[in-house]
């Protein structure tokens, strides 16, 4: 179907893809992994036609293929799922399919030809088994509903090779599922797919075979079937990761830190009460929109909260806003961390030292004093180990997206905060920053600081935490410590309802 | 349940704020004077409209791929000053006409050509051309106020099917916006171009192409709107079109368009709008209210306007608040 | 994904120039050395263009413009847009006149007519700041349509509070300010220290910048985002009625027309100095540049005696040219 030859792509004389060769063969779905900066999402825009290799070429069907554009690309079958949906969500699904290619009432007259397109997209609304009207605006989708128009619209261009990039990030797990049962459809129709994804369990469940790359070379092409998770991931990262989780060692808890009691918010959680003592990791399980996320925005003040009552360190911190509660010790690593969580364009020294500038302000004109915040950034720098090759100066947006994960964390951390929120931390982060991650969050723990852990990874939460709260549909509906953990359970209790419907 | 219920119905009522408004005005004013619910004031208020209400179509082009023109007043200036001089050296109505529309789509590709090509935000661009037009059309015209020719009037107050020119001219741009923004497909790509250009350019759309297009159009309805104020007041004066632009984008806004993008409409959004406008400085008029206030009231009566558009939006927040079960 | 790899230095003689180019254009003062380039080039063939009285007259062109532009430039930084000050300028210079004019003020002859007049222009400006930052941030208004409407309904208000007419027979006191040009220079170099060490040197700066870069991660990092944006409207409304004094006092009256046509000069300055109106980016120092570079040309061009009209066509390109040299220079960077 698709075959790669010795492509090769420099970026300012730097070599980001060496000799990759690799083929699709018609009818497979092929797994890309690596860790971030591999190469993956160079090499896909060079299909894409976003960008043009310096060597090398490509085969489509047997001919050459080589676009300038990624209407080109679309033109000859090839069809892209950005792990960014894009949607227009001011659009209807129908004009979302048809957006590239609008078909006329006539050739002559360049009236849209409305039935046709709504027609069209019911048609194809029925194979990726969504039952919306095609006039509904895409506004009104949920993320997974939106996942399924982006299919619809690579069908719409009658594909051959569908690219999918993480297309499950935002998914729930019946959404995920449901997407799984298309493409496993879409393959017996003989439709070729390439998969990235940071989800190896997916990978392996997904694809017919898995290609590894690794600092810009592909490391590996096997059949699946012969191959496992561990041997995956030391191909990615060039050695064994034997202890991907730091132990939980001799860690001990001590007084309550942060106390929850019954709390509750229409339509997104009902009745939550917990206690987090000092140097305890407490994990909270749950499903996209169980209302963990919520919770967490809840705790920090961010969202409002009709019932309950908070307690930080015994003192009731109700109504306070976000401001009040970090000086109080509180800090919340949000889930989104390009649009909450940094100032892209900002330096690195600012991002790390925004939380903590007025610790470093004196007076009642507020005059900082820079060389105490330059020091603090300094070590603290050190403290996350982030990568010693960038500046100060250096905006963030320049960083891969674990070092960027490590500004946020730095940010808080400089504040030394008595109470960490942490929404899923380690998402769209390659495996060795997470490694760098945990341990992170293990040294904080040790020392005393009480953290709150939200993951959508099971793993994640057995491997780090010293109890788990499982959340569905806004109530904690199971409570384990470390000896009772059982993914299983932990499944079952997320789940429920939702397999049971 | 009851709270949702409420927001409905607020937010319902919010949305047709500007429908309100104008209700409210027509009334008012219907109230305090005979003379203005009656056909002939009507009439009146479509041709003082027709102008400003032309401009703010075009602006409209503009603010859906969430851009600006500060420059249109500069480009119907320039336009009517070539028109003028053409005119007043003897060339024919129907061969000037062209040339001024013409030359209304050649300075909008010029913003256009310094913001899809340089990257530059539209903002800066009109500005600067903004400045640079004025400059350029007191030049062409020395600062001189010119009368135009008898022909020029007669358009203006030719009637066909009892309706005046200026109305049906109005009409025409209107409608034709309005079936290009929501039946072809570089209508609909405005759209898209405007929620998310970069969404647009991984489509395979031309963001680029769509947004020197609004520039073209917005330019092309400025110098047709400057035809239109010409046909009613025959003469260039040195002030033609000053600040005309603050109008068109308020009438837009007023109108429900997003300065953001994406979101908007030309029926019956900015035509309302633009008559809105109008009417309550034709209602001023009527009531024979010192003219010094006519800005303050209209510059008030926006600023409502777009409190109860950030009110609705609020709501709109408030009851789009993820809500991810249902309780029973 | 874009390699996080920093590009080799280029080197050899040939990158030498390349670099020196480079450099000058990524260079902070680039806008200085071009203001001064521009003056040597033009100073042999512009008749009295370096002399006392010329440079008086240069200063005191810039000065109110100057003082207009600082506060732009905070509101800029901080991601806002600010239309209105043009119309705090003539609304402020009405009613002070209204108050210290001795042929109709309302306080003519009071020995405490300048101090009221100076105050009550004070207050309208933090007046207008302070419904524009109402408008933005408890209503939240776009700033660009807020601060058009308070545009339109303050300038109208000064039209009709004078019927158009100007207010002449301001107090000796008060026009003193206009004729002693230190004293001018004092205020705008005092304000414009004000306003350079709020930004660098101040809790209150780093909260501008952070929300210009993104107000939802400001917010959630503790920054008290509404007060940060409604003070900083106030101060730009300050500082455009600071500058309302210095024109009123320079002309003599007040004028509900005052500075209706500097709009162009006050945006285009701060954008010429480098402040970016997508928010974070900007420097107090660069808009004393732009504003440095925007009132060299409109000096010698009308030393050169070119008309009004001329010279606005100019300032319209100067401003597109700085804007293209701004895009080519964040390319620049970008690549770097």
């Amino acid at each position: 179907m698709i075959g790669f030859r010795n492509i090769t792509k420099r970026f300012f004389g730097v070599p980001v893809l060496r000799d990759v060769s690799f083929a699709v063969p018609p009818g497979h779905t092929v797994g890309l992994v690596g860790e971030n900066g591999a190469g993956k999402s160079t090499l896909m825009n060079i299909l894409g036609g976003n960008l043009q290799p310096d060597a090398g070429s490509m085969l489509l069907d047997g001919r050459p293929y080589a676009p300038r554009t990624p209407r080109d690309a679309a033109r000859s079958g090839v069809a892209f799922i950005h792990q960014e949906l894009n949607l227009f969500p001011n659009l209807s699904i129908a004009e979302n399919v048809f957006v590239a290619g609008f078909p006329r009432r006539a050739r002559w007259l360049p009236l849209l030809d409305r039935r046709r397109i709504h027609d069209r997209t019911r048609e194809l609304l029925a194979q990726v088994e969504l039952s919306r009207p095609p006039e509904t605006p895409v506004e009104h989708l949920s993320a997974g509903e939106r996942q399924l128009v982006e299919i619809a619209k690579a069908l719409a261009l009658d594909a051959r090779l569908i690219l999918l990039d993480e297309p499950t990030t935002s998914l729930t797990d019946v959404e995920k599922a449901l997407l799984f049962g298309i493409m496993a459809r879409l393959r017996s129709r003989g439709l070729s797919m390439i998969y990235i994804s940071h989800s190896l369990g997916h990978v392996l469940r997904l694809c017919d075979s898995v290609a590894v790359m690794r600092d810009g070379t592909l490391v590996a092409h096997q059949s699946a079937a012969a191959l496992d998770t561990d041997r995956i991931v030391s191909w990615m990262v060039g050695r064994e990761i034997r202890q991907l989780y730091p132990g939980r060692g001799d860690r001990t808890t001590g007084a309550v830190a942060l106390e929850a009691r019954g709390l509750s918010q229409s339509g997104t959680v009902s009745d939550i009460s917990f206690e987090l003592r000092r140097g305890e990791i407490l994990g909270i399980a749950g499903l996209m929109g169980s209302g963990r996320s919520e919770l967490a925005r809840i705790l920090f003040g961010l969202d409002p909260c009709a019932a309950g009552e908070i307690r930080l360190d015994g003192e009731p911190i109700h109504g306070l806003p976000p401001r009040e509660r970090i000086r109080r010790g509180l800090a919340f690593l949000t889930e989104d961390r390009r649009a909450e969580g940094l100032c892209l364009e900002a330096s690195i020294a600012d991002n790390l030292s925004l939380v903590s500038w007025p610790r470093f302000a004196t007076g009642p004109l507020g005059l900082l004093r820079r060389r105490d915040a330059g020091a603090a950034v300094t070590g603290m720098r050190e403290a996350v180990r982030l990568t010693t090759s960038a500046r100060d100066t250096q905006p963030v947006k320049t960083l891969s997206g674990g070092n960027q994960q490590k500004v946020v964390l730095g940010k808080w951390l400089l504040n030394r905060p008595g109470v960490l929120l942490l929404d899923e931390p380690t998402r769209g982060i390659d495996v060795g920053a997470k490694q760098e991650v945990y341990r992170l969050i293990a040294d904080l723990a040790r020392q005393g600081t009480a953290i709150l852990m939200i993951s959508s990874e099971l793993e994640e939460l057995t491997g780090l935490c010293d109890r788990i709260l499982v959340m569905r549909r806004g109530r904690i509906r199971d409570a384990m410590a470390a000896q009772e953990f059982d993914r299983e359970r932990i499944l079952r209790a997320a789940l429920h309802d939702e397999t049971a419907a | 349940m009851k709270p949702v219920l409420q927001h409905s119905a607020v937010l319902r009522l919010l949305h047709q704020a500007p429908l309100l408004l104008f209700a409210v005005v027509l009334l008012g004013f219907g109230a305090l004077s005979p003379a203005f619910l009656t056909v002939a004031n009507g009439v009146n208020i479509l041709v003082q409209t027709a102008s400003t209400g032309i401009l703010a179509v075009g602006m409209t082009f503009v603010l859906l791929t969430a851009g600006v023109d500060l420059s249109v007043g500069s480009i119907l200036f320039v336009s009517a000053a070539v028109g003028g001089k053409l005119l007043l050296s003897g060339w024919p109505l129907a061969g000037t006409l062209p040339v001024m529309v013409a030359i209304g789509a050649a300075l909008g590709a010029l913003n256009a050509v310094f913001i899809t090509r340089f990257a530059i935000m539209a903002f800066v661009v009109t500005l600067a051309t903004r400045y640079f037009g004025r400059g350029l059309g007191l030049r062409i015209t020395e600062t001189r106020a010119m009368n135009l020719p008898e022909g020029m009037y007669q358009l203006g107050a030719a009637h066909w099917l009892g309706v005046p020119l200026p109305v049906w001219v109005f009409a025409l741009v209107g409608l034709l916006a309005h079936g290009v923004l929501t039946r072809t497909a570089f209508g609909r790509h405005v759209y898209a171009v405007g929620a998310d250009p970069e969404a647009a350019r991984k489509a395979g759309l031309y963001p680029e192409r769509v947004i020197f297009a609004v520039f073209v159009i917005c330019g092309g309805c400025a110098a047709v709107a400057g035809i239109v104020t010409l046909s009613q007041a025959p003469a260039v004066s040195p002030g033609l079109g000053n600040n005309r632009e603050f109008m068109a984008i308020a009438a837009a806004v007023l109108g429900g368009t997003s300065l953001f993008g994406g979101r908007g409409a030309v029926l019956p959004g900015t035509v309302l709008g633009a008559l809105l406008i109008q009417t309550i400085e034709n209602g001023l008029n009527i009531l024979n209210v010192n003219p010094y206030l006519y800005p303050i009231v209209t510059s008030g009566v926006i600023l409502l306007a777009v409190l109860l558009d950030a009110a609705r939006c609020r709501v709109l927040a408030e009851a789009g608040r993820r809500r991810i079960f249902v309780e029973s | 994904m874009t390699p996080n790899v920093v590009a080799p230095p280029v080197s050899g003689p040939a990158g030498g120039i390349l670099s020196g180019l480079r450099r000058l254009l990524t260079s902070e003062s680039l806008v200085l050395w071009l203001a001064l380039a521009y003056a040597a080039t033009l100073a042999p063939f512009t008749p009295g263009f370096v002399s006392a009285s010329n440079g008086q007259a240069l200063l005191a062109y810039a000065l109110p413009i100057l003082t207009a532009s600082l506060g732009l430039t905070l509101v800029l930084i901080l991601g806002g847009m600010d239309l209105s000050v043009t119309a705090v300028i003539s609304l402020a210079s009405v009613v002070g006149g209204r108050i210290m004019s001795a042929e109709e003020g309302w306080m003519a002859g009071s020995p405490l007519a300048v101090p009221a007049g100076v105050a009550a222009m004070l207050l309208v400006g933090a007046g207008v700041g302070a419904v524009n930052g109402w408008v933005v941030t408890a209503c939240r208004v776009p700033a660009f349509i807020a601060t058009l409407a308070t545009l339109m309904l303050f300038s109208g208000l000064a039209l009709w509070m004078t019927q158009s007419r100007k207010i002449g027979g301001l107090p000796p006191g008060f026009v003193l300010l206009g004729q002693r040009l230190w004293m001018a220079t004092a205020i705008t170099a005092g304000v414009a220290a004000l306003a350079q060490a709020a930004l660098s040197r101040t809790l209150y700066g780093q909260w501008v910048r952070a929300i210009g870069y993104n107000p939802r991660a400001a917010r959630i990092s503790g920054v008290p985002v509404h007060r940060v944006t409604f003070a900083t409207y106030v101060a730009c409304g300050l500082f455009a009625a600071v500058s309302s004094i210095l024109f009123t006092a320079a002309l003599e009256t007040g004028n509900p027309e005052m500075a209706r046509d500097n709009l162009l000069d006050v945006v285009g300055a701060v954008v010429i100095g480098g402040t970016s109106l997508y928010g974070g980016r900007g420097r107090i120092l660069g808009t004393v540049f732009g504003v440095l570079f925007l009132s060299l040309v409109d000096n010698s061009l009308n030393l050169l005696g070119l008309t009004f009209y001329n010279i606005t066509m100019i300032k319209g390109g100067v401003i597109l040219g700085a804007a293209l040299m701004d895009a080519l220079r964040n390319r620049l960077l970008a690549a770097a």
